[in-house]
């Protein structure tokens, strides 16, 4: 305080002096006169450039007038999904919910809805409610068709519906709707659906390979190799019907098969029946002749083509010892 | 037929080549660093919520800013999406100059982009109506898709402060 | 019912994101079907996405729009354990080999199973549900068709 008394009396003393300074000075200009009275500081004078008028107009921001959130004005029996229509983002103004979302260290409270990104990050189901899912439904339903009567179960669609084809769509968030994965096409059908004869059979078999599961019986053809779904699916029918028509026709080199080419024991064309005719028609006349049973052939059969097992071994046995009529 | 065999696995390769990011040629350093803020001597540093929780804590403590399949397992065109989400992010925060209060969350549903942001109610709301039409307008005419901004707004940029280190 | 209809396609303006297969004719037209309906026998949704709890709710959604339109539902599932793609780096800049870090990106997946849907209800459905898809979600869509054998499948050919 003291010295803040002391300087304001050094300032107006100097104050007294200058004007005495300036009354003696009066006679030189009277510009100088005029300027006297501001610089009575001992301070640089300031520069204006701008007029006393501008520098009043500094722009005051006038915040306008914030709308209360709408939750405040909502009815308790309002219609929510007219409120929340589509998919948005979250905005505290319109859910009238007192949410909290955030992790926080012990015993504070989670962040409240207001200026909560985290709620506005997860993508919410706010327009998803059981009843607007409800009211979606029904009037879509009307689209939709039942499912035929006399398909209920799979084995009754099978008979009339043997081709399944399989295809798959894509839904990604991509300014694209291509998926290259899309173009992808299953095919799958029993082979007993179809008809075959013995060798048809067995080309068939050839020509598919890897597409056949002995297993399961099932037909599986996978096209991928045509840009779209449509060449694909037709590619793949165009397999299926080539393979099938192509198992009918007998090259005639087939006949020319010889036994070591035989990718089954066949009884009928081997030595093991050319032997028991013997043993059988030994020393007997021309009319008398008789041919081994059929038991005894397939014993045969089964022991060469599924190989030697304890049950297969014990059978062959029991047909020989008939066969010879041998009893024990 | 023939002339599909010969290309087919050339396209296959390449759109096997562009799906993968075999190459990474963004830098490695700082990786121990962003995302993690030093406490201040005075204790004065603002943080928002999504500033306070570092990195690791993301998918338990806070979600994911971007919202889109390019990250899944086999998602198609990630590095696009990664670019034009950077784009989205600088375009934003230079035409809301010091107005975002929040990060800015882009969330891709179909083909659309969704924009969320929290923002400071510092301009009046013709000129935010009209910032709004021209973000979306100028987006989606550079992704080709429809753009929409949802924001949010605060009276003051200490609403979004969640605390001070 | 038709305000409903018309609130949700306004509110949605996305491209409906089927591909290349559309039998539209008989979902439009109900009253006089060109040709006779596809059956399918099964379709399944498999569903990618980074929140396990957002795939959830989606899944809850499908499974309660499935039962209001009268869908055939079958099994739903998912694993157990997210699909992790791991990136391992170093944690400083140049050396400490023994020192990493280690980033990776979860995918948790989720599977739907419908069965015994026709042409025009699986069209129906799928649209509602493909619509509706969250932010950040994957969807996959595979249908099982039920065909007839082609006619020059069914007999044994005459002369080849």
């Amino acid at each position: 305080m003291a010295t803040n008394l002391t300087r304001l009396l050094e300032s107006s003393i100097r104050s007294t002096n200058a004007a005495a300074v300036q009354s003696s000075m009066r006679l030189f200009s009277n510009q100088q006169q005029q300027h006297q009275p501001e610089d009575d500081d001992e301070e640089f004078r300031v520069l204006n450039l701008r007029t006393i008028r501008q520098q009043a107009r500094r722009r005051e921001f006038k915040k306008e007038a914030v709308q209360p959130p709408r939750t405040k004005r909502m009815a308790v029996d309002q219609d929510w999904s007219a409120v929340w229509s589509g998919p948005r983002s979250f905005h505290p103004a319109s859910v009238p919910l007192p949410l909290r979302q955030g992790y926080t260290e012990r015993g504070a409270a989670a962040p409240s809805k207001y200026a909560n990104a985290e709620l506005m990050k997860i993508p919410n189901f706010l327009h998803l409610t059981p009843p607007a899912i409800r009211q979606q439904c029904e009037a879509i339903k009307k689209f939709c068709t039942p499912w035929p009567k006399g398909l209920e179960t799979e084995a009754k669609w099978k008979r009339t519906f043997p081709l399944e084809v399989v295809t798959s769509d894509y839904c990604h968030s991509l300014p694209t709707i291509r998926n290259p994965e899309a173009r992808r096409v299953k095919i799958t059908l029993k082979l007993s659906d179809l008809q075959f004869d013995a060798h048809a059979k067995d080309k068939f078999l050839r020509l598919v390979g890897e597409r056949f599961d002995r297993e399961t019986g099932l037909l599986t053809f996978v096209t991928d190799r045509c840009p779209t779904r449509k060449q694909n699916y037709d590619y793949a029918l165009y397999l299926l019907t080539a393979c099938y028509h192509e198992s009918f026709v007998t090259e005639p080199w087939e006949a020319s098969k010889s036994e070591a080419d035989m990718e089954q024991y066949l009884f009928e064309r081997n030595q093991a029946k050319r032997s028991a005719e013997a043993i059988l028609n030994w020393n007997a006349s021309r009319e008398e002749k008789v041919s081994p049973p059929s038991g005894y052939a397939e014993s045969v059969e089964q022991l060469i083509n599924e190989g030697e097992n304890e049950y297969n071994i014990a059978k062959y046995k029991e047909e020989v010892l008939k066969l010879l009529k041998i009893a024990i | 037929m023939n002339f599909l065999k010969k290309v087919l696995p050339i396209a296959e390769t390449q759109l096997n080549m562009a799906n993968k990011s075999a190459l990474h040629t963004s830098a490695v350093c700082c990786r121990v660093q962003s995302g993690r803020y030093r406490i201040t001597t005075k204790r004065d540093r603002p943080l928002t919520y999504e500033m306070a929780n570092p990195p690791h804590f993301i998918g338990h403590r806070k979600t994911w800013n971007s919202w889109n399949t390019s990250t899944l397992k086999d998602g198609l065109r990630p590095s696009q999406t990664a670019i034009e989400d950077v784009f989205i992010r600088k375009f934003i925060t230079g035409t809301w100059h010091a107005l975002v209060c929040s990060e800015i969350i882009i969330k891709r549903q179909h083909n659309t982009i969704r924009i969320a942001a929290i923002i400071r109610q510092a301009i009046s709301p013709r000129k935010m109506y009209f910032l709004i039409g021209y973000t979306e307008e100028l987006l989606s005419y550079w992704m080709q898709c429809p753009v929409t901004l949802e924001f949010q707004t605060v009276a003051d940029k200490k609403d979004v402060v969640f605390k001070y280190i | 019912m038709f305000q409903v209809m018309k609130r949700l396609r306004l509110t949605q303006p996305v491209r409906f994101c089927s591909a290349l297969s559309n039998n539209s004719t008989a979902a439009t037209s109900p009253i006089q079907p060109a040709e006779p309906d596809q059956l399918y026998s099964k379709l399944e949704i498999e569903l990618r996405g980074v929140d396990p709890a957002v795939l959830k709710s989606y899944t809850w959604f499908a499974t309660t729009a499935a039962e209001h339109l009268g869908i055939e539902l079958g099994k739903c599932w998912s694993p157990r354990k997210a699909h992790h793609e791991r990136m391992t780096l170093l944690k400083s800049v140049h050396i400490y080999k023994k020192h990493r870090v280690q980033y990776e990106i979860r995918t948790h997946f989720r599977y739907m199973n419908f069965h015994k849907l026709t042409g025009s209800t699986l069209d129906t459905f799928l649209e509602y549900i493909e619509r509706n898809l969250p932010e950040g979600v994957a969807l996959q869509a595979s249908k099982t068709e039920l065909q007839q054998l082609p006619e020059h499948l069914q007999q044994p050919p005459e002369q080849v």
